[in-house]
């Protein structure tokens, strides 16, 4: 081969693996970036009139006088709607009844659409479920909604071969030449007099409570839950894993024995985490019988089984980078093996060994596999910590599956599951970042 | 220096004349053989988790066998656990989750491979600095959050674009590695031709391959680009998200295996005139193969044990892709069958719909039991040979 052809094949395999790296920077952004972007949505959006009177009668949150006016003047922009519909229903009940057949349905559905935007109308019964008691409190979902009461989803079957394909028919052509043709302009032109658009900043998404399963309020009950479960784990795991670190690195010899405690402890490392689950169930719940059935204790457990490993190699790393120096210095001062250990060797390994702690227990938080069956529910109140060791509760990692997969309205709350998202890399990422700060402390030290 | 340290920690082989009384000492030797007992006894707690967990998976796993049998289990696609008469073939969910590992290893191991020679060999140290804790973060998105955006994000991409975005990968993969073959190529054809001919050869056949595969790349892209996907939520989504989570795996286990091998091998394959990429494909990697196959053993485990991405965008479909190889089909894998069937499953506990997810799981404790298994032997095997 020429010189010229190796070179060039030299460069471009340099440049593979340089854009090896690149792509997997890239990934890494285009997998955050949404997750960023979009779960701040959650917490500073654009929020309607509806949101300020939630805010108002389930908190009591905000200026009252001034909220007030503003439903009020919300109220008289909307007078008009309702007057026009009155009168299109007035003016229906003189005509034919052919007419009045072929009215009725694109009549019906306009008011439910209606109302899915701007709640219920005055005069009306109060509805049952929360979410149809307001109208849409966010203002990107108020759009959304705007074009649905302006204009109707029809789907075109002609063509078998393929699916069907989804055509926008306005309403206006359906009430063409009535006195609800007038109703579409108004809505497209005076939404914002409607609803009062305003910038909010709801920070109180990560204190509240959630509403009607999950279509108002915020995500306390899964924050807790997650800091419950994952503190739960790390009470199990840390003792165990650092007793078993200090065997492993100060006490053990080279035996069988040994050997196969090493082996068992990758293992553990490589069994798939949808296991640790069924084991939990069969084990914890249905034989030992911790808690009657799901439990945060349970869930624990099952986690701290899992995060076990981790955290005993990490621990084990952190006492082998310990100087031995330190150890020979304490045993020729005739401290016995037990005392070195307890005074000389973990107090240098401790930020070691907090390093590992940190990265595990971001694992267990963000685990969902084990606490499906031992942990896990879609919808539940903040639990009292005594509570935690016979009740179930909903987490973060398990409701961004629940609500993003099982919830009846999965288009309506993306925010929310965007937020749960967020809060969940977040934390994740906190505790890594704090890791990563760490070991640059450590190896500074190490070095100086 | 350790061996010394041991033999004056070690309170047997202790000076005697040091302690008070012989009373004492014995009082200290007890206490120190309690206590490295209970350490012991904490420690082999894993060794209990271990077994026990294969207990218990296996205690609920084999009624399933003994209810059910074998061979429809292993051999038949049909999957009604529901029905009046169920049936429980659970071949389409071993070819599932088969199918999303293939798919995550292909993804995974080229990319993962080449970073990590990337980073142990070529960018300085400064600059790796900054890209370890990208792989670090990258390892420790939670796989519900890969999951929601493999669902909410990436299918529905996948679903408007999917033809466009493949064409674009293979124009971006493919014409970088055509235009490095045609040169290679024809540098190898005219390799014994004299100075005078060999240019002119040289560019003839540098034409000529080129137009072929810029022909094959334009029909490929064009195929490609007009491909319908159906459905976003399928075995190519899943792949390439889990490709993207066993990436972290790959690289660093492959990078710490290229670590080891040491300078000297290095040195003398430069010595010897190679460059930098020879040295590494005929040199460095092949001492580092079994650590490398290793990492590659340690990404199929963490691809086939994923929950909770392929729960959530395979399309959970209890079929076998036609063609088998048809990625932009929905499958459905065991994992994902075990998640979302013992909702259904548990009020029933101890008829066969309960047990067989268990069964499930012990096929899959036993393929990554032997996962490990392979893996260890393997890097034992290298230490050995490095040591000797």
């Amino acid at each position: 081969m020429r010189l010229e052809t190796r070179r060039l094949l030299d460069r471009s395999f340099a440049g593979t693996g340089v854009l090896a790296i690149v792509l997997m920077t890239a990934a890494l952004v285009i997998l955050l970036a949404p997750m960023f972007v979009r779960g701040f949505g959650a917490i500073v959006f654009t929020a309607t009139v509806e949101q300020r009177r939630l805010m108002l009668e389930k908190f009591d949150r905000g200026n009252r006088v001034r909220v007030e006016a503003e439903i009020a003047s919300a109220r008289a922009a909307r007078e008009p709607v309702y007057a026009m519909i009155a009168e299109f229903e007035r003016g229906l009940e003189n005509m034919g009844p052919d007419e009045r057949r072929m009215y009725a349905k694109p009549l019906r559905e306009l008011k439910k659409e209606i109302q899915t935007l701007l709640g219920p109308a005055p005069g009306t019964v109060q509805p049952m479920l929360m979410r149809d008691q307001y109208g849409q409190t966010r203002w990107d979902r108020a759009r959304v909604k705007l074009s649905r009461v302006l204009y109707r989803e029809e789907w075109d079957y002609s063509d078998p071969t393929r699916a069907g394909v989804k055509k926008l028919k306005p309403r206006a052509e359906d009430f063409a030449g009535t006195s609800l043709e007038a109703l579409f302009p108004y809505f497209e032109h005076d939404l914002d007099k409607m609803l009062l658009p305003r910038r909010t900043f709801y920070w109180r998404f990560l204190t509240d409570e959630s509403f009607d399963s999950h279509f108002f309020g915020g995500i306390w009950p899964e924050i807790l839950g997650t800091f419950y479960l994952t503190i739960g784990a790390m009470l199990f795991a840390i003792p165990m894993g650092l007793i078993a670190a200090i065997y492993l690195t100060e006490y053990a010899r080279d035996t069988r024995l040994v050997g196969i405690l090493r082996t068992c402890i990758s293992t553990l490392a490589g069994v798939p985490s949808i296991v640790f689950g069924l084991f939990g169930l069969a084990f914890f719940i249905n034989t030992l019988n911790v808690s009657s059935s799901k439990s945060v204790l349970a869930g624990s457990m099952t986690l701290a089984l899992m995060i076990l490993p981790t955290v005993i190699r990490a621990s084990e790393e952190a006492i082998r980078a310990v100087p031995s120096a330190y150890k020979e210095a304490a045993l020729s001062l005739g401290s016995g093996r037990w005392h070195t250990v307890w005074t000389i060797i973990l107090p240098a390994a401790l930020p070691g060994v907090l390093t590992g702690v940190v990265i595990s227990m971001g694992r267990a938080a963000g685990e969902t596999a084990p606490i499906i069956f031992t942990a896990a529910v879609s919808v539940g109140k903040p639990l009292a910590l005594w509570q935690a060791f016979s009740q179930p509760t909903p987490a973060l990692s398990w409701n961004i599956y629940n609500l993003a997969t099982e919830h009846e309205a999965v288009d309506e709350i993306r925010h929310v599951q965007f937020g749960l998202v967020l809060t969940l890399v977040g934390l994740v990422l906190l505790l890594n970042l704090t890791a990563i700060f760490l070991r640059a402390r450590i190896s500074k030290r190490l070095r100086g | 220096m350790a061996v010394k340290a041991e033999a004056i920690g070690d309170d047997r082989r202790a000076v005697p004349s040091l302690l008070l009384s012989h009373r004492a000492r014995r009082r200290q030797r007890i206490a120190a053989g309690l206590g490295s007992g209970a350490l012991f006894a904490v420690t082999s707690l894993s060794l209990f988790a271990v077994l026990f967990i294969f207990y218990f998976i296996a205690r609920d796993a084999l009624p399933f066998f003994k209810l059910e049998g074998v061979r429809e289990f292993f051999a038949s696609t049909r999957w009604y656990p529901s029905a009046e008469k169920p049936e429980f073939g659970a071949l389409a969910m071993f070819v599932g989750s088969g199918l999303v590992t293939l798919g995550a290893i292909v993804v995974a191991v080229p990319l993962g491979i080449s970073a990590a020679v990337c980073l142990s060999d070529v960018i300085p140290f400064s600059l790796r600095q900054w890209v370890k804790p990208v792989i670090e973060v990258l390892a420790a998105i939670p796989s519900v959050a890969y999951g929601f955006f493999a669902l909410v994000v990436f299918a529905p991409l996948l679903q408007q674009r999917g033809g466009h975005l493949l064409a674009a990968t293979v124009w971006i993969v493919g014409l970088p590695v055509a235009a490095l073959g045609i040169v290679v190529l024809s540098d190898i054809a005219t390799d014994r031709l004299d100075d005078k001919r060999r240019s002119a050869a040289r560019w003839a056949i540098m034409a000529f391959l080129g137009a072929g595969a810029l022909a094959g790349l334009v029909i490929a892209g064009k195929a490609l680009g007009a491909l319908h996907i159906a459905s976003g939520t399928n075995a190519l989504n899943v792949s390439i998200i889990l490709g993207i989570m066993a990436l972290p795996t790959v690289v660093s286990v492959s990078e710490d295996a290229l670590q080891a091998v040491g300078r000297e091998l290095r040195e003398g394959s430069y010595a010897l005139g190679a460059t930098r990429a020879e040295t590494i494909v005929k040199t460095v990697l092949p001492a580092a193969s079994s650590g490398i196959l290793a990492a590659i053993i340690l990404g199929i485990m963490r691809a086939i044990g994923e929950t909770m991405v392929v729960w959530m965008a395979s399309g959970n479909a209890a079929q076998i892709p036609h063609p088998i190889v048809n990625f932009l089909e929905p499958v459905r894998t065991l994992t994902a069958t075990i998640a979302g069937d013992m909702g259904e499953a548990d009020q029933v506990t101890g008829s066969a719909r309960y047990h067989v997810l268990f069964a499930m799981a012990l096929c899959l404790l036993a393929f990554s039991f032997l996962c490990n298994f392979v893996s260890e032997w393997i890097i034992r095997r290298a230490r050995k040979k490095v040591g000797g």
